[in-house]
C-alpha cells in the first residue's frame, strides 16, 4: 500500500539544511556542533518514525516534480531503502560525535562538517530514490561532495588520492549514466518500485550489455576487483572520513546500487533465466579471497582495513548474485553487519592514531594495556569478521552459506570458510600483539582516548554483538531484510 | 497585451535604434549610458516575454513588415526556436549590468559609449537573426552581429586584442561571404528569399547541384561561426581576450548563431522533404564527437582560465552539433535545450572568472590559488558552473547529456552516446584543476586573500546565473516540453 508522505524527502532535506547552516554559521564551534548533532538526531527520528509502517508493508512515497518529462524526481521508502537509510543515519550520528572529538586539532572544520552533512543527505537520497535517474543524481552528487573530504589534509598524497578517487568514481558514474540511458531506451521506464522492469523480449544481447554496464558502474564504488584501486589510496583522508567512506556512504552506495540493479531493474526471475550472474558470483568470490590475501601483507593498519573492506563488500555482491532468498537475506543484512564492525575498526584506528600516533601494526605491541576498551571493541569487530557465532558477521556467513547450498553451489561455502580463516589470519594477530606481546616491563596503565572517541567506538562494538545475538527479534534489521526479500522473490 | 501584433518588429527596432542613439544620449553625460542601455534591454526583454508567451499559447506566427505578404515582403517569423530571444535578452541584460563597473575601469573613457553601442548592436543582430523569416535578412543580421563582435573583441585596444580580432574577422568574413553566395544560389534556383517559400519550392527543383552546393556552403560557414573542430581556430583567442562581459556574450550566445543557422537550414531542407541529408548528419555527429574530445583535450593544457573556458565552448558546441546531426527527436531536443543551458552556464563561468580577474589582476591557475577564500560567492558560482558544464545532475548541463545520449540510442548510433558520456569526463579533468586551485591549494600570492568580493553590479549577474544553472537543471521539463512540439514538427516524417 502506497502512502504519500513528506517524510521521505524530509530526511535528505534535513541534512541539506544542516549543511547550509554549518556553512553560514559554522565558524563558531558551538553552532557547528549544535547543527551537526541536531540534524543527525532529527533525521534518525524521522527515518525511525517510518519504520513501523515499512515493516507493515506501507510504502511511503513522495514525488517532488518531473525532472524531465516522464521521469520524476521521486522518493519512495521500501524495505531495502529503509534498511540502508537506517544504517547510514545511525552511523552518521555516531560518526558525528566521533568527528567532533577527532577533528578538534584539524584545519578547515567548517568545510569538513558542511560536506560531511551533505554526504549523508545524498546517501539517504540514494536509499529513497524512486527511480534509477534519481538514484544516479544522488550517486553522482555523493562523488562530488565526498571529494573535499578526501583531500581534506591538502597534502600531495591527499590530492593524489582525490584525483584517483574522482577518476574511478566518475568513470563508474559514466557507465551508470550509459546504463540508465540504455535502460530507459529499452524499458521505457526507470522505476525501482517493481521486482524487475526488463523482460526477455528486450533481447539477450542488449540485456547482457546493460547488465555489464550497470554492474561495472556501481562496481567501482562497491570496490569489486579490479575496480577497487581507489579505496586503499583514499586512506589519505582523516579517519572519520575513511569510516564514512568505507562503512557507510560511498562503498555501500555502490553495493546498494548493485542490489537495486539485480532486484529492481532486472529482477530475480529474468536473471535466473539468462544465467547472467554466474560470472559476477565468481568475481565476488575472487575479490573476497584476493583482497584478503593482500590484506595479510599490509603493515599499515588503515590499509589492512581497506583491503578487508574490499573483501567484505563482495559478500554483499556474492549474496546478491546467487539469486536465492537466503543469499539475498545475507546480502542485505551484511550491509549492516559489515558497516557496524568496520566502522568500529576505523574508530579504533583513529583513536590509536590520535592517542599514540601509531599507524603501523608492528607498533601495536602492548597497546591493549594502554587502551583496553578500544582494543576490546576491536576484538569484538575482529571476531565478527571471522564469523564467530554470537557476533554479527556470523549471521551473514550462515545465510550466505545456506543460500549457496540453496543455489546448489557448495563451492561458495568453501570460499566462505577460506575467507573466515583469512580474516582470522589478518585480524587476530593484531589482537594477539596488543594483549600478549607487550614489551617487557609494560605495566597495566589505562590511558584511553577521549570520551568523544571512545563512546561511539564502544557503542558500535556493542551493537555488533546485539546484531549477532538478537537477529530474530522483531524490529531488528533482519526483519526489514526479510520484508525486502519477500518482495523481490514474490514470496 | 500579448496579442499586440507589433511586438515582433519592436524587438528588433528597439535595440537597433537604442544602439545608434547611445553615443548621442551619452554625450557629455557618461553616467547615463549604462542606465540607458539597461533600459533599452529591459524594453526588449518585455517584448521577448510577450512573444514567448504568445508562441507558447498559439504556436508559431508571422509578421509581415509593412503588410507585404510573402514572398515579396519581409517576413518575421516567430516559432519555438525563436524563443532563444529570451536567453539573448537575459544574458545581454546581465552582461550589461556586469559591465557597469567593469567597463569604467578597463576601457578608455572615450570608447565607453561605443562599447555599449556595439553590445546593443550585437544583441539586436542576434535577435534579428533568430526571428527573421527571410534568408537575405538572415545574412544581414549575421553581418550586424559579426561585425560588432569583431569590434568588441578589439575594444580594449591592446595589441593582442587586435590580433585576435583580426583572426576572427578573417575567418568570419570568409564564412559570411559564403553564406551570401549560397543564399544567392538558392535564390537563383527557387526565385525566392523567404525561407518557408524556398522550403516549399525546393521540392520541385530539378537542378540538384546548385542546391547541394548552397547546402554545403551554408553548412560550412555556419560551422565556422559555431567554431566546430577544425574550424575553431579563431575562437580561443577571441573569447579569452575580449572583455569578460563580452566573452560571456560571445561564448554563450554568438557561437550559437552558427548552430541556429544550421537549425534553420535543416528546417528548410526537412520541410522540402525530398533531400537526403544523411551525409550532412554524419559529418555533424562525427565533427561533434571530435570537437567534444579535442576541445577538452586542448583545455587540459591551458593555464589561463579564460582560455580554458574558451576551449570548453568548443566541446559544448560539439554536444549541440552531435544532437543536431543525430536527427532523432531526443537528440534534437537535447541540442536545442543545450543552446539555452550552455548560455546560462558559460555566462556564469565567464562573468565569475571575469570578476575574479578584475579583482585580483591574475588570470592563470597558479596565480589564482586561494581565491576561493577571498571571493567565496564568486568562487561558489564558478564551482556550480563547473559542475553544470561537466553535466553532473541535477544541474542544467545534465539534461543535454541525458537527451543527446538517449537520442543516440534512438538514432541507433549508440557509439556516439558513449563518446558523449565519456568525453564529458575529459572536461572534468580541467575543471577539477580549477576548483583545486581556487579552494584547496596554498596561495602563490598571499595578498590574494585580502581581495574582497566584486561590487554588487558584478556579483548579482553572477549569482543570478549560477542559481539558474541549478534551477534549470531541476526544472528541466519546462524548456523541454516547450521545445518538443517544434522538434516534432520539424523532423516530421524523418524523425524517429
Amino acid at each position: 500500500m502506497e502512502v504519500v508522505d513528506i517524510r521521505p524527502i524530509l530526511a535528505p532535506v534535513l541534512s541539506l539544511v544542516c549543511a547550509g547552516l554549518i556553512f553560514l554559521t559554522g565558524r563558531q564551534t558551538f553552532w557547528r556542533r549544535t547543527w551537526s548533532l541536531l540534524a543527525a538526531v532529527l533525521k534518525l527520528g524521522v527515518i525511525m518514525s517510518m519504520l513501523p509502517g515499512t515493516l507493515n508493508g506501507t510504502i511511503y512515497v513522495f514525488k517532488l516534480m518531473d525532472f524531465t518529462p516522464g521521469i520524476g524526481l521521486g522518493f519512495r521508502v521500501d524495505a531495502l531503502g529503509m534498511f540502508f537509510a537506517i544504517i547510514s543515519s545511525t552511523l552518521w550520528l555516531l560518526t558525528t560525535i566521533y568527528a567532533i572529538g577527532y577533528m578538534e586539532p584539524e584545519q578547515s572544520k567548517v568545510r569538513f562538517f558542511g560536506f560531511f552533512a551533505l554526504c549523508v543527505s545524498t546517501t539517504v537520497g540514494i536509499a529513497f530514490a524512486e527511480n534509477l535517474l534519481t538514484l544516479f543524481l544522488f550517486y553522482e552528487s555523493l562523488t562530488i561532495v565526498t571529494y573535499p573530504l578526501v583531500i581534506h589534509e591538502e597534502t600531495p598524497a591527499a590530492f593524489k588520492a582525490g584525483k584517483k578517487y574522482l577518476a574511478y568514481t566518475l568513470i563508474g558514474g559514466a557507465f551508470i549514466l550509459l546504463g540508465t540511458v540504455l535502460t530507459y531506451h529499452t524499458a521505457g521506464t526507470l522505476t525501482l518500485s517493481k521486482p524487475g522492469i526488463l523482460t526477455l523480449a528486450n533481447g539477450t544481447q542488449t540485456l547482457t550489455l546493460l547488465f555489464v554496464t550497470l554492474i561495472a558502474g556501481f562496481g567501482v564504488k562497491a570496490a569489486i576487483m579490479p575496480l577497487h584501486g581507489w579505496l586503499p589510496t583514499a586512506m589519505a583522508a582523516p579517519t572519520p572520513v575513511s569510516a564514512l567512506l568505507h562503512a557507510v556512504a560511498v562503498v555501500k552506495a555502490g553495493a546498494f546500487g548493485i542490489l537495486r540493479v539485480i532486484y529492481n531493474v532486472f529482477g530475480v526471475e529474468l536473471l535466473r533465466q539468462m544465467n547472467l550472474t554466474v560470472w559476477l558470483a565468481w568475481l565476488a568470490a575472487f575479490t573476497i579471497l584476493t583482497a584478503s590475501f593482500i590484506a595479510l601483507f599490509q603493515d599499515n593498519f588503515k590499509r589492512r582495513l581497506a583491503y578487508s573492506t574490499v573483501s567484505q563488500l563482495s559478500y554483499i555482491i556474492l549474496g546478491a548474485a546467487l539469486l536465492t532468498p537466503m543469499a539475498a537475506m545475507a546480502a542485505i543484512v551484511h550491509i549492516a553487519n559489515q558497516a557496524f564492525a568496520k566502522i568500529t575498526m576505523f574508530f579504533v584506528a583513529g583513536a590509536i592514531q590520535r592517542k599514540t600516533g601509531k599507524t603501523s601494526i608492528r607498533e601495536f605491541a602492548g597497546i591493549g594495556y594502554q587502551m583496553p576498551y578500544t582494543m576490546g571493541a576491536f576484538t569484538v569487530a575482529a571476531l565478527s569478521f571471522v564469523g564467530v557465532p554470537l557476533f554479527a558477521g556470523f549471521i551473514t556467513k550462515w545465510y550466505l552459506s545456506l543460500g549457496a547450498l540453496e543455489a546448489g553451489a557448495w563451492w561458495f561455502v568453501v570460499v566462505m570458510i577460506a575467507s573466515a580463516l583469512l580474516n582470522a589470519a589478518y585480524f587476530l594477530p593484531i589482537v594477539y600483539l596488543a594483549y600478549f606481546k607487550a614489551p617487557p616491563g609494560t605495566r597495566f596503565h589505562v590511558d584511553e582516548a577521549p570520551l568523544t572517541l571512545l563512546i561511539p567506538t564502544v557503542i558500535c562494538a556493542l551493537y555488533v554483538i546485539v546484531l549477532g545475538t538478537t537477529a530474530e527479534v522483531p524490529w531488528m534489521p533482519l526483519s526489514l531484510a526479510r520484508t525486502a526479500v519477500q518482495f523481490f522473490f514474490g514470496l | 497585451m500579448v496579442s499586440w501584433p507589433h511586438w515582433l518588429v519592436t524587438i528588433i527596432i528597439v535595440p537597433l535604434v537604442g544602439a545608434v542613439l547611445t553615443p548621442i544620449v551619452g554625450r557629455g553625460r557618461p553616467k547615463v549610458i549604462p542606465v540607458w542601455s539597461l533600459g533599452i534591454m529591459t524594453a526588449t526583454s518585455l517584448a521577448a516575454l510577450m512573444l514567448i508567451i504568445r508562441v507558447a499559447q498559439e504556436g508559431p506566427f508571422s509578421y509581415f513588415v509593412g503588410g507585404w505578404a510573402r514572398p515579396y515582403g519581409i517576413e518575421l517569423h516567430f516559432d519555438e526556436f525563436s524563443a532563444s530571444v529570451g536567453i539573448i535578452c537575459l544574458i545581454g541584460w546581465l552582461a550589461l549590468l556586469f559591465s557597469y563597473h567593469y567597463v569604467a575601469e578597463t576601457i578608455p573613457v572615450r570608447r565607453v559609449p561605443y562599447f555599449y553601442t556595439l553590445v546593443l548592436l550585437n544583441l539586436a543582430g542576434m535577435i534579428g537573426f533568430v526571428v527573421t523569416g527571410d534568408l537575405f535578412n538572415l545574412f544581414v543580421f549575421l553581418e550586424i552581429l559579426s561585425l560588432s563582435a569583431y569590434a568588441l573583441v578589439a575594444v580594449s585596444g591592446e595589441r593582442v586584442a587586435e590580433m585576435a580580432a583580426f583572426k576572427y574577422l578573417v575567418m568570419g568574413a570568409i564564412s559570411s561571404i559564403i553564406v551570401l553566395f549560397s543564399v544567392g544560389l538558392l535564390y537563383s534556383v527557387t526565385g525566392s528569399l523567404n525561407m518557408a517559400d524556398i522550403s516549399s519550392r525546393l521540392a520541385g527543383v530539378e537542378q540538384r547541384l546548385p542546391v547541394m552546393l548552397a547546402l554545403a556552403g551554408l553548412a560550412m560557414s555556419f560551422m565556422v561561426k559555431a567554431a566546430i573542430f577544425p574550424l575553431h581556430i579563431w575562437l580561443p583567442d577571441a573569447h579569452s581576450i575580449a572583455p569578460s562581459p563580452v566573452s560571456a556574450i560571445l561564448s554563450g550566445l554568438v557561437v550559437k548563431v552558427g548552430v541556429f543557422g544550421l537549425l534553420r537550414v535543416y528546417q528548410i531542407f526537412y520541410g522540402a522533404g525530398t533531400y537526403d541529408l544523411t551525409g550532412l548528419n554524419t559529418a555533424l555527429v562525427w565533427l561533434g564527437a571530435i570537437s567534444i574530445v579535442m576541445g577538452a583535450f586542448f583545455a587540459i593544457f591551458q593555464e589561463d582560465i579564460k582560455m580554458m573556458l574558451a576551449y570548453s565552448t568548443i566541446s559544448n558546441v560539439g554536444y549541440i552539433m552531435m544532437g543536431l546531426g543525430l536527427a532523432s527527436q531526443y537528440g534534437l531536443i537535447g541540442a536545442t535545450v543545450h543552446i539555452f543551458n550552455h548560455a546560462l552556464i558559460k555566462g556564469t563561468l565567464f562573468l565569475a572568472v571575469g570578476a575574479i580577474i578584475h579583482k585580483t589582476g591574475y588570470r592563470t591557475l597558479t596565480d589564482l590559488r586561494g581565491v576561493g577564500k577571498a571571493m567565496p560567492l564568486t568562487s561558489l558560482a564558478v564551482s556550480i558552473g563547473a559542475i553544470s558544464i561537466v553535466g553532473i545532475p541535477p544541474t542544467a548541463g545534465f539534461l543535454c547529456k541525458w537527451y543527446i545520449a538517449l537520442g543516440a540510442f534512438q538514432a541507433e548510433k549508440p557509439a556516439f552516446g558513449i563518446a558523449l558520456i565519456f568525453g564529458a569526463l575529459f572536461i572534468f579533468v580541467y575543471y577539477i584543476r580549477m576548483v583545486n586551485s581556487f579552494y584547496f591549494q596554498k596561495p602563490t600570492h598571499p595578498e590574494i586573500l585580502e581581495v574582497g568580493e566584486a561590487p554588487l553590479s558584478m556579483l548579482i549577474p553572477i549569482l543570478v546565473l549560477a542559481t539558474l544553472c541549478l534551477v534549470m537543471g531541476i526544472l528541466g521539463r519546462i524548456p523541454i516540453s516547450f521545445i518538443e512540439p517544434a522538434v516534432i514538427r520539424m523532423l516530421g516524417p524523418f524523425g524517429g
